[in-house]
């Protein structure tokens, strides 16, 4: 993975919009669940689809479930 | 999981006067394409046109239960109709699996409906999760 966290952010930011539908979304690494009223359970898993075809990875169950927020996310992505 | 890529399912649907009287019930759809002949042939039709949406009561039989296992819900379906379905038509329907994202338990298929003449009526995708 040769992308910068910068990059792989806006990356992700349009992935939420996408998912979420809603062009408004401006996610940072601190952002969470609980930042962003569609980011609910169901879409959770949409996101993570669309974000393992997106970057060509697979994540592991545990690792999704240790997400705390956007950052830990970005650290899983850049270790994949 | 009982599923791998490439898996392939199938399954013979038919949409007989029973399930079209079902289907107006449930709908509240009276549209003369879907109920007048006369008026389907008019525009260019064989019959009376059945309902798209038919299909999709189909769909639900075959995630429900036509699967291997039955802990499965429905995350989201798309669909494109590309020929009319008339009254009787025997459908054959496949479903493959394209897609599966362990790390959440999803399986997405790609499905197609076809006609007695092999013509696709209607496809597209079906994403599950397995809960």
């Amino acid at each position: 993975m040769t992308m910068d966290r910068n990059e792989i952010l806006k990356q992700l930011n349009k992935i939420f919009i996408d998912v979420l539908d809603d062009e408004e979304i401006v996610i940072s690494e601190s952002t969470s669940a609980n930042d962003v009223e569609e980011w609910d359970s169901l879409n959770h898993i949409m996101l993570v689809v669309e974000i393992e075809n997106h970057f060509g990875i697979k994540f592991k169950s545990n690792a999704i479930l240790s997400w705390k927020n956007v950052g830990e996310m970005m650290d899983t992505i850049l270790e994949n | 999981m009982k599923f791998k890529v490439s898996d392939s399912f199938y399954a013979e649907y038919v949409v007989n006067a029973q399930i079209h009287q079902l289907f107006l019930g449930i709908s509240n759809d009276h549209n003369p394409l879907h109920t007048d002949k006369e008026f389907a042939v008019s525009k260019g039709f064989k019959g009376k046109v059945m309902h798209g949406n038919i299909l999709n009561c189909f769909l639900s039989h075959f995630i429900g239960e036509g699967l291997p296992q039955n802990n499965v819900i429905i995350h989201s379906q798309t669909i494109q109709f590309k020929n009319p379905v008339y009254l009787d038509d025997k459908l054959q329907f496949q479903a493959k699996v394209d897609q599966i994202i362990k790390s959440v338990n999803v399986v997405i298929f790609k499905y197609e409906f076809k006609n007695e003449s092999l013509k696709s009526v209607a496809r597209g995708n079906i994403q599950i999760g397995l809960v």
